[in-house]
């Protein structure tokens, strides 16, 4: 029995089916093993910075119940304006867990939340790869449909993202997206209401989970509004359509983070727009099947082309006046990536907003990026209306993935999609045993030979040794791409082990004899602060560290990752970037206990807090022009410099002597070396008067410092270290029988 | 060294029974010459009389220190004049510093001639700058005919009329006069600093060595120069500086004084000294707090502290105050024309609400207040500050959360009556699709072949 009979042939569906079911299942596990590189190299953790708020906020859902969830006002962040987390979150990932969590509970699986939320991305990783297998089917056929599904199973474009640990909206979402655009396929290839409603099920359950799914919010508004400019208008695209829109909109709507947003942002006009449009549409197609008047026709045409001008203008005029929000900066800075770094430094800041460098397509989708276009060429060939949306959906997220380093996410699956449909296509081409009748290969042959007359060199060696059916051109063509296919498990195995299993909370090197060797200081920082610290103590920290102090240390914050206020981050900025008398009052106001900051220049760990200074001083310019200026912190030569030649502002700033502060007596004198700037520093450090060093991690990577009380004596600090210390400058003798001239105001 | 221990803990206990201070008895006199004793016997009688034990040490004593075991050896201290040119190893600046930061007290008691550079040391911490070595106060309008009729150096100082925005531990009666024979000295506008004895606008403060100078010259005078000042520290420590050893001698509590054209009287000084030690160490202008309460106004049994309010709650704070009165406490007043204030406070005070006497116990008097909170949410403070001239600081500071309105707090829709258009719509809505839908049901169609479509 040939191949083909065997996949064809109805008495061996059954088989098929357990065939495709076992592939699956295997894929599955594949993905879930890959991503469990961090649980084995370091330890069940949770990872970074956001995924220790979600983690949080698992906790407090699992130990409060849903609707103090729901109502949370958490006064542990953002002291002292706190954080209407509740209403300020997506709650899609915490509810998923929580609900994992009582499940397992009442099976009497005692299982720690931890666990729950570390393994979730895994999990959700394999039921991605069924979402991609159910798309690309409706795509293509089964055969890409799995292949697509193994991509999306090990790509480390999505592994970055989903890692055990990697407890982030992102790791549900991608699962969400696939399925919801499988849906919309399918209810707008059926034209059914029930798959349009599901899709809106979906739909609200990514509004529930992640801040992207205004992706799809404008993707299915697009295909639909491409479809309609194709001439392709159809009942089956109204009814899918609109059945989405409609439930899909007051579902998303329910989430009180997005509110009322779907009727007032302009992120989500083009949703509504085109469902006015398609209203209209229908209705014309209506009266055109009754009335075959051709005036008639121009007339609505006419009429179509002034609704669509007037409901513009009224867009316009809504958004001016106030009424409907305007473009977020965020959507602003994926139209022009120097948009952020002008206005607003705060987005600019953050590394994954950056726009992507070129290597990291290859390294995150390796062979898939060049199979990509063949897929979307591919698409072009069927075009129905489900490939208009491959196509559509490949041209958008390769320009965000473009602009921002994290939508290389977005542009994963449908690379995924893409390349299996390109890849699926050539194996059914050159893994086809069969050869064609040689009588009908030679009448095409002579067909061809008559054509063209000129035998080139070409033509000659078309027949059997290179052509399609040659056995041996289709042994090398499937040969070599079995061949790129063991490399892609290689070096996605190989990413993965290497670059995204990494929980950044723990470091890991290298010692000389290779043994690995890791650098805890985070947690010991955190975990002293935990213990040391009284419950109620507020930490001052940059603002990356928010979510971790809240996490691990369980303290009071003043800022973190949410970054929902800009001007008390810009307050932190300020209090960091000034010089100690300034800072002193911002601390007392804010009832700043501790102070934390990041060092690295003992290990030569390069993203600590004096690299990221320029960001906080340029986010406090933007509130506090006249009082920090980023000039002063660069050398007349524009040097950003921390040795001895820094400027007289840069070694009065709080972080600066916090950073560098008793550091120079790990050193012989005047040889303290900073090795992430590979500067040598100044012989004499900086003092510091209103603070004191409480602890300092093993690595020196984070030092914390407790901010004095007022002088009981009301000196100011530096007066009293110095009488402290007998220093203090005695008054000149000559000064003496003048008297003291200073007046007393009553 | 077991002599010493049984000797303090015998002051100890001593200090247990018959203490009028609140932080304790034990009162260390830094004396050299043994001799002077006598010439304050009535100060010290007087001291003693009140229930301290009166320790006079030299302070050359190799043996003496104010701490021991780290803790405090003494309660307070007065520190007289020496006549060497210092006080000695246990009595440096840094180390009466120290004893000030932990709740020590003490009376610095400086001279014209005999002032060590270390009291100034001292004193220049506290922003008060004492003259050099020779310098002396006068006043050519307030001066004691009787004893000083050439020199004009005993000055005859008016105490401070009552006051009705201040507490009045040191107004005296009128024409009370105390004698003053001593140097002045200037403060800076530290607010941690209260002048008891300010000088006259005529007083000032010369140069003895040069006596044709003084007069174009001066070293400060006017109402600028201070006799004698009291500084309360941030932890209420007190920190008394007094121009002059001598008026608190019995030479001084005795004299009979005569201001150019006016009336032989005895002096106040006794009555004064008695006053001064006794804020000094802590047995007058002590307040405390002795309870904090915040509670929702309109609820009968409403938790008394919790933690999280919602905005627009209606909130009653309370704090109860007592002062102590030599050997009671009694409840505490506020001078007619001041008052305690309450800060509602989120960065910046969103409410400042007058505090009001509701109830006054045997010992404690209830101040009060109710007010709505702002509709804001945040982590707000309740904040007393009361800092006034002479009383203990009150400054309390409790911080609760003010949360937002849970979902199912706000208004019903049906309740707002702005709603029940959209809400007939919604109803209208709904009867127009069942009516619609039957209409479509039981409306046959005529023709039965309807063309097909899709």
């Amino acid at each position: 029995m040939s191949l083909d009979a065997f996949l064809k042939d109805e008495s061996t569906r059954n088989l098929r089916s357990l065939l495709k079911a076992v592939i699956l299942i295997t894929i599955a596990g594949a993905a879930v093993s890959s991503r469990l590189f961090s649980v084995i190299r370091f330890e069940s953790i949770i990872h970074e910075f956001d995924p220790w708020f979600n983690f949080r906020a698992s906790k407090y859902l699992v130990q409060n119940d849903f609707y103090s969830f729901w109502d949370w006002f958490d006064d542990r962040t953002w002291y002292p304006l706190g954080r209407v987390t509740g209403g300020t979150l997506y709650p899609g990932l915490m509810v998923t867990s929580g609900i994992i969590y009582h499940i397992l509970r009442f099976l009497t699986f005692p299982v720690d939340i931890r666990n729950i939320c570390v393994m979730l991305a895994p999990a959700f990783s394999g039921l991605t790869a069924l979402a991609t297998y159910l798309f690309t089917k409706e795509m293509k056929d089964d055969a890409a449909g799995l292949l697509a599904a193994a991509f999306i199973g090990i790509a480390p474009g999505y592994i970055s993202r989903s890692v055990a640990g990697s407890y982030d909206n992102e790791a549900i979402a991608i699962f969400l997206l696939m399925f919801t655009f499988y849906l919309w396929i399918k209810a707008l290839k059926l034209g059914s209401a029930f798959w349009g409603a599901l899709c809106a099920l979906f739909y609200f359950y990514m509004v529930a989970a992640w801040g992207g799914y205004v992706f799809i919010t404008n993707m299915i508004p697009l295909h639909a509004f491409v479809l309609v400019l194709m001439g392709r208008f159809s009942a089956r695209l109204y009814v899918a359509y609109c059945s989405w829109y409609a439930l899909g909109t007051l579902a998303s709507m329910q989430i009180p983070f997005v509110g009322f947003l779907p009727i007032r942002s302009s992120e989500h006009m083009a949703a509504l727009g085109v469902f006015g449009l398609l209203q209209i549409v229908a209705f014309v197609d209506y009266v055109r099947s009754q009335v075959p008047s051709k005036q008639f026709q121009s007339l609505l045409r006419s009429f179509i082309v002034v609704a669509f001008i007037l409901s513009s203008a009224a867009l316009v005029l809504l958004t001016v006046s106030g009424t409907i929000a305007p473009w977020s900066g965020r959507f602003y800075s994926l139209w022009d990536t120097g948009y952020a770094k002008i206005h607003i430094p705060i987005i600019a800041s953050v590394s994954e907003h950056q726009p992507t460098a070129w290597p990291a397509f290859f390294f995150d989708l390796e062979m898939l990026i060049w199979l990509f276009p063949a897929g979307v060429y591919m698409c072009f060939r069927t075009l129905a209306d489900e490939h208009v949306f491959v196509i559509i959906y490949g041209i958008m997220a390769s320009y965000f993935a473009g602009v921002m380093v994290r939508l290389m996410l977005t542009l994963t699956p449908v690379v995924c999609v893409a390349a299996a449909i390109a890849l699926s296509n050539i194996l059914d081409v050159y893994t086809n045993l069969e050869k064609p009748d040689p009588a009908v290969v030679a009448a095409a042959k002579a067909a061809e030979e008559k054509e063209e007359k000129k035998s080139g060199l070409l033509n000659a060696a078309r027949g059997t040794v290179v052509g399609i059916y040659a056995t041996g051109s289709k042994l090398t063509v499937v040969g070599a791409f079995t061949f790129y296919l063991f490399l892609f498990v290689l070096h996605c195995t190989w990413v993965t082990s290497n670059a995204y299993s990494s929980p950044s909370v723990v470091l890991a090197s290298r010692l000389p004899d290779g043994s690995q060797h890791i650098i805890d200081d985070y947690r010991e920082a955190y975990y002293w602060l935990r213990k040391n610290t009284p419950y109620d103590a507020k930490i001052m920290s940059w603002w990356d560290y928010g979510y971790q102090i809240g996490g691990m240390a369980d303290r009071t914050t003043l800022v973190d990752n949410n970054t929902w206020n800009n001007t008390h981050i810009a307050t932190v900025g300020k209090a960091m970037a000034s010089r100690e008398e300034v800072s002193y009052p911002i601390l007392r106001k804010h009832d700043v206990d501790y102070v934390l900051v990041i060092f690295g220049g003992l290990l030569g760990y390069s993203g600590d807090d004096i690299n990221k200074f320029l960001w906080m001083i340029r986010i406090a310019e933007g509130v506090w022009p006249d009082e920090v200026k980023e000039r002063e912190f660069f050398t007349s030569r524009g040097e950003y410099r921390v040795d001895d030649g820094a400027t007289e502002t840069m070694k009065n700033s709080l972080m600066y002597k916090m950073s560098y502060y008793n550091y120079n007596t790990l050193f012989p004198a005047g040889q303290a070396q900073d090795r992430v700037r590979g500067v040598k520093l100044p012989a004499v450090g900086p003092t510091l008067n209103t603070l004191e060093e409480a602890f300092t991690s093993e690595n020196w990577i984070v030092r914390i410092y407790k901010v004095k009380d007022l002088d009981n004596l009301g000196r100011d600090h530096a007066s009293a270290a110095a009488f402290e210390s007998g220093k203090k400058k005695r008054k000149s003798k000559a000064g003496k029988a003048k008297g003291a001239r200073k007046l007393r105001i009553v | 060294m077991i002599f010493r221990a049984i000797f303090f803990s015998l002051l100890w206990t001593v200090s247990q029974v018959t203490a009028k201070s609140l932080t304790g008895s034990r009162l260390l006199v830094a004396l050299e010459d043994a001799d002077i004793k006598e010439s304050y016997s009535k100060f010290f009688g007087d001291l003693e009389s009140r229930g301290y034990t009166v320790d006079i040490q030299s302070p050359k004593n190799d043996k003496l220190s104010l701490f021991q075991h780290g803790e405090r050896a003494y309660d307070h201290v007065i520190i007289f004049p020496p006549k060497a040119k210092a006080y000695g190893p246990a009595l440096t600046p840094q180390k009466l510093v120290e004893f000030t930061s932990k709740d020590g007290n003490i009376l610095l008691l400086t001279s014209p001639f005999g002032t060590p550079e270390q009291a100034r040391e001292l004193a220049r911490e506290l922003d008060i700058d004492l003259p050099p070595r020779d310098f002396l106060a006068v006043d050519h309008f307030n001066y004691d005919t009787v004893s000083a009729s050439e020199k004009h150096d005993v000055i005859l100082v008016q105490r401070p009329p009552p006051s009705k925005s201040a507490q009045n531990y040191f107004s005296g009666k009128e024409g009370d006069v105390i004698a003053f024979r001593g140097t002045g000295h200037t403060l800076g506008n530290r607010p941690l600093l209260f002048p008891v004895l300010p000088a006259a606008r005529t007083a000032y403060t010369y140069d003895t060595k040069e006596d044709f100078a003084y007069a174009e010259e001066p070293w400060s005078a006017g109402t600028q120069m201070h006799y004698v000042t009291a500084v309360q520290l941030r932890n209420n420590a007190r920190v008394v500086v007094s121009g002059s050893a001598e008026m608190f001698s019995n030479e001084f509590f005795d004299m009979e004084v005569q201001a150019p054209n006016g009336q032989a009287t005895k002096t106040a000084n006794q009555e004064f000294a008695k006053e001064i030690t006794q804020w000094a160490f802590q047995e007058s202008g002590v307040v405390k707090v002795i309870a904090v309460r915040h509670y929702l106004s309109n609820q009968t049994d409403a938790p008394i502290n919790p933690n999280v309010y919602r905005v627009k709650n209606d909130i009653t704070y309370e704090i109860e105050l007592s002062e102590w009165a030599t050997d009671k406490w009694i409840p505490f007043t506020v001078p007619p024309n001041d008052s305690l204030q309450l800060e509602y406070t989120m960065l910046d005070p969103y409410y400042r609400l007058p505090l009001l006497p509701s109830t006054i116990t045997e010992d404690s008097t209830v101040y009060s207040t109710s007010f709505k909170a702002p509709d804001q949410h945040g982590i707000f403070a309740f904040r007393v500050n009361y800092k006034r001239p002479f009383v203990t600081y009150v400054d309390e500071k409790y911080t609760v959360t003010l949360r937002h309105f849970a979902h199912d707090e706000y208004t019903r829709s049906w309740d707002i009556s702005a709603a029940w258009v959209w809400i007939a719509g919604i109803a209208v809505t709904i009867a127009g699709w069942v009516v619609f839908c039957m209409l479509w049901l039981y409306s046959a169609p005529t023709e039965t072949s309807v063309k097909k479509t899709q």
